[in-house]
């Protein structure tokens, strides 16, 4: 019962604030931005030269403003937010009206989560246990030449090195696709040369991302495992005679792998906002990009829709991280 | 730190030497090419890239890239690639349905200066006070699924539009029209609820229009506005074959029945079978995928298409020579001052700045000299000069501007076109010394640089200079011009707003360029000094008329700052301007020698109170890869107008050619 009063609730609570406050932030700024949804949608119906009557703009406004429920005070809005979030109703996107924003968010989650999700873990998991290795075996010629590659590769800028890669890999060589998620023509089903197709356009992507990724783990991993295995209690074991791979796995690893767990629940709780530049190297589906645009366009609904999704994923991978946490490091105790 | 940067340059270095040596050699063998200017043939040099023969990856999958072409899409990914109902906000239209699958009652052919009758059957014919139009109908034509097409589609559609608010022309048909109907299956007369003798426009394509609905599909529908019309249907060439739910690709097939549709009915069979829009999110892979033959035909920026020539073997541009580009883009770009905010509420205060302006220099840094520059508010291409700027050019040269003290000014000059000519050359280009290629590519004339005029303007109007020249404004406090343009670095927008503000800063103001992503909306409420809006709405691109030039000016659409303006940002209007649209309204179109009395009057009333600048004559950075497709529209054999984007796309299709690769 302690457990449930003095640390689940106190948590919940904090859960339920940020989720809260974060919805509000979300409702708010985007209405101070000078950003009209409806002069974007008139400016792009008018693009190329493309004639819509002057004589009727200002009717047209009134119809948008109708169509979009900006129509009443922000006070309105606001309430008629909330009793649509509790419908689970995002509304609809304004510039790509009238298509709900769940179907929208729906259409993207899978291909970024697909490829967040497995290039995330990857590089998180071949990270940590190369960088475990090279820290323990930090004086040897093969380590040393891993943390040498990782040095030069981990500064440079994505965007540089993910082209690099398409330059490479897609026209030098020419062994992957330019752009896209999925074979031109194909259309999507249950079949594996649908799914081959997905996996081979999703081929450079992920390798961009778990590259920098694994970089990026592998020197924090190394680090890590360096200073602790420089404290005095695996110096005792070892002079205590403690077989080694037990030093290995029981005192030094276990003991590193706690940062880099809170890490990875962060990193998977940023998931939901989307890869943008890869999206953008890569002309590959996703949130990001989806995001970018609906920020663009001021698509008030469909930034909210993106964002409370990444607001919860987020605080809910920190709850997670916090109710868990005891069971990777027997120091917290649940107060 | 040090060995790590350096091993990092070596690594970049080395990857890129990589890519130059692998990447293709262009020879650059100058060979003789004929070309027409204004009906003369002329002979110039060109180095266009040798045709080789080289295996292309097929990467189409299930498409046989022989008998596909593809095309990027010019505004990117569609966001809502389920839906088709064009009629409601904005569905990435380009993505075939505007140039494929929709025929519209006319287009506009902007190389040709034609416009082309499709669904209808002739031109509109209005009655005596333009309260009354009838529009022949074009027989034999059925939508893609084998319905015919008739008037009744007409009728329905309009009603339809009428009916519900959510749609984007509900606005305009209910204003306008009090009654549409069908005397017989192949005429379509509205009776109008005031005069308007351009009324028919609504219909006419140009990168849109009113387009018509299938009546045997829609008036099944319970919800018109949210029906997502998927599968579509059209009177176009070609229907629907398949599309990514990520909207990052659409798949047209030719229509078996092509020759139901008024494209095939006029022009024949559409060549390829198939035909791709494709968005890229990047430039780059837009270019790589050009040069590995991904890619038949896309737009790109100036550098992009340097970068595609001189890499691609097959690649082509619009012009087969200097400068390349499409410059025959019925648009106008420049600088629109806000008139509704001091100091540029006064002309002379615009004129100044005009006049702080080196046109060559500007040209220069925005496009490199590649474009036609225009002293007026309509570009210096096509129909335009032979009906406005060569029978202006008298006017232009003795337009004065009064300085103060007595002294005037006649700021026209006819030679800067040949300046411009003068520094292509010295960039290398071959330029020939023919005054009609000069006035072609270049223009008839523009304004002088006179910065020493501009500061009498300027001190007449209470400006001055500090001990450091920079200038004040009336008030003393130090004059600083914002000029706003989109962030996208290769539009037009950017380089004319990034140009004047290069300028102006040499004429000692404190000028700062501001990209930004919301533009559209500082724009239309008001909320900027300067920006590189176009300084007037595009012309038709065919005939005479400029009523959708001048109506925007209309003193009817202009809101103080902070409103949504429905005319032009610059919410410049005068009475004259409102007389000169009053009698544009009551002349018929088609009435040539009216409109262009009429439309010359309101055209010298712009140069008068400069609202906004002209500058050059938009151009399209067009690049086509030969390997599968030739006959190309370019500028040696400019059949139709050169864009995949545009409506009449699809007359192209039927010229197009085959490699056999």
């Amino acid at each position: 019962m302690a457990f449930i009063r003095r640390y689940l609730i106190p948590r919940l609570i904090q859960y339920v604030l940020v989720i809260f406050l974060g919805v509000t932030a979300v409702f708010i700024i985007p209405r101070l931005t000078p950003t009209d949804p409806i002069a974007h949608t008139i400016a792009q119906i008018r693009s190329q030269g493309a004639y819509l009557d002057p004589a009727t703009v200002d009717q047209f406004i009134q119809d948008l403003k109708e169509l979009y429920g900006l129509e009443g005070s922000m006070w309105d809005q606001y309430v008629a937010l909330w009793r649509r979030l509790f419908r689970g109703d995002f509304g609809v996107s304004f510039f790509q009206f009238p298509t709900p924003v769940s179907v929208l968010v729906g259409r993207a989650l899978p291909w970024t989560v697909g490829l967040l999700l497995t290039t995330t873990v990857m590089s998180w998991v071949l990270g940590n246990i190369i960088g475990g290795l090279a820290g323990y075996f930090s004086r040897k010629r093969w380590a040393q030449a891993l943390d040498f590659t990782a040095m030069v590769i981990r500064p440079l800028p994505y965007y540089i090195f993910a082209f690099t890669l398409l330059l490479l890999l897609g026209y030098v060589v020419r062994l992957f696709p330019i752009a896209g998620g999925a074979e031109i023509g194909r259309r999507p089903e249950f079949s594996w040369p649908y799914i081959k197709s997905v996996l081979w356009h999703s081929f450079l992507p992920a390798l961009s991302l778990t590259i920098l990724g694994g970089t990026m783990w592998f020197q924090t991993m190394k680090l890590i495992v360096q200073n602790v295995n420089a404290e005095s209690f695996v110096q005792y074991a070892k002079l205590g005679g403690v077989k080694e791979s037990i030093i290995v796995s029981k005192y030094v690893i276990r003991n590193a792998m706690l940062p880099q767990v809170t890490a990875l629940g962060l990193a998977l709780g940023q998931i939901f906002s989307g890869a943008l530049i890869t999206e953008i190297v890569f002309s590959y589906p996703g949130l990001g990009t989806l995001l970018y645009n609906a920020v663009i366009t001021g698509d008030y609904n469909l930034i909210m829709g993106i964002t409370i999704l990444s607001i919860v994923a987020i605080t809910t991978a920190i709850l997670a991280l916090d109710l868990l946490y005891p069971l990777f490091d027997p120091r917290v105790r649940y107060r | 730190m040090r060995s790590k940067t350096l091993l990092l340059i070596a690594s970049l270095l080395a990857a890129m030497s990589l890519l130059v040596a692998c990447g293709p050699t262009p020879t650059m063998t100058p060979v003789e090419v004929t070309r027409l200017v204004q009906g003369t043939p002329i002979v110039v040099t060109a180095t266009p890239v040798p045709v080789v023969k080289e295996k292309a990856p097929d990467v189409l999958g299930i498409l046989p890239r022989s008998e596909t072409l593809i095309a990027a899409q010019l505004t990117g990914r569609v966001g809502t690639p389920d839906d088709f109902n064009e009629w409601v906000g904005w569905k990435w239209r380009d993505r075939g349905m505007q140039q494929l699958m929709n025929e519209p009652l006319w287009s506009v052919d902007f190389a040709t200066g034609k416009i082309i009758n499709g669904l209808a059957d002739g031109d509109p014919i209005y009655n005596e006070d333009f309260t009354q139009v009838t529009i022949p109908l074009r027989k034999g034509v059925t939508w893609s699924d084998g319905e015919p097409f008739t008037a009744a589609d007409v009728v329905f559609t309009v009603e339809t539009l009428m009916k519900y608010e959510g749609f984007n022309a509900h606005s305009f048909f209910v204003e306008n029209v009090e009654s549409v109907s069908a005397p017989d299956d192949y005429t379509v007369v509205f009776k109008l609820k005031q005069p308007n003798s351009r009324f028919h426009t609504t219909f006419l394509d140009r990168w849109g229009s009113t387009w018509i609905m299938p009546k045997h599909i829609f008036e099944k529908v319970d919800d018109p506005v949210k029906f997502q019309f998927n599968p579509p249907v059209g009177t176009g060439p070609y229907k629907l074959h398949s599309y990514d739910p990520a909207g990052y690709w659409t798949v047209w097939e030719r229509r078996e029945d092509w020759d139901k549709s008024p494209t095939g009915i006029m022009f024949g069979e559409p060549k390829p079978k198939y035909i791709v829009f494709q968005a890229f999110a990047n430039e780059g892979a837009k270019i790589l995928a050009q040069l590995t033959h991904q890619l038949d035909a896309v737009d790109l920026s100036a550098d992009g298409l340097k970068a595609a020539l001189a890499q691609g073997k097959t690649n082509r541009a619009y012009q087969p020579t200097f400068p390349w580009v499409v410059n025959n883009d019925p648009c106008i770009t420049g600088l629109t001052f806000n008139t509704a905010k001091a100091p540029y509420d006064n002309p002379e205060v615009r004129w100044a700045l005009l006049l702080a302006i080196d046109i060559v220099e500007y040209e220069a840094q925005a496009v490199d000299g590649t474009a036609t520059m225009s002293p007026v508010h309509i570009p210096s291409l096509g129909p335009y000069p032979d009906y406005y700027i060569k029978p202006m050019q008298d006017w232009l040269k003795e337009f004065t501007l009064d300085l103060g003290n007595g002294e005037t000014f006649k700021p026209y000059d006819p030679e800067a076109p040949a300046r411009l000519a003068e520094y292509a050359k010295s960039r290398g280009y071959v330029v020939p010394d023919d005054p009609a290629f000069i006035a072609q590519a270049f223009g008839y004339g523009w304004y002088k640089y006179a910065p020493d005029v501009a500061e009498k303007l300027l001190i007449k109007n209470g400006f001055s200079r500090d001990a450091d020249g920079k200038w004040r404004l009336p008030d003393g406090k130090p004059w600083r011009i914002e000029v706003i343009s989109r962030s996208d670095m290769s539009h037009l927008e950017y380089k004319n707003a990034a140009a004047a503000v290069q300028q102006w800063k040499k004429f000692g103001i404190d000028a700062v360029h501001i990209p930004s992503d919301n533009v559209s909306s500082l724009t239309q409420y008001g909320e900027y000094d300067v920006s590189g809006n176009w300084p007037a709405f595009e012309p038709w691109g065919a005939g005479a008329d400029l009523y959708r030039v001048l109506d925007v000016f209309n003193s009817a659409y202009v809101k103080p700052i902070g409103e949504m303006t429905q005319g032009h940002t610059s919410r410049w209007s005068s009475p004259e301007m409102d007389d000169v649209l009053k009698r544009l309204r009551e002349t018929d179109p088609t009435d040539t020698e009216q409109v262009v009395a009429v439309g010359t009057e309101g055209l010298k009333i712009l140069v008068q109170n400069m609202p906004g600048i002209p500058t050059f004559g938009y151009i399209g950075f067009v690049s086509w890869d030969e390997y599968y497709w030739t006959n190309w529209p370019g500028a040696e054999n400019p059949y139709t107008q050169p864009y995949t984007h545009w409506g009449p796309f699809k007359y192209m299709t039927p010229f197009l050619q085959p490699t056999g690769n």
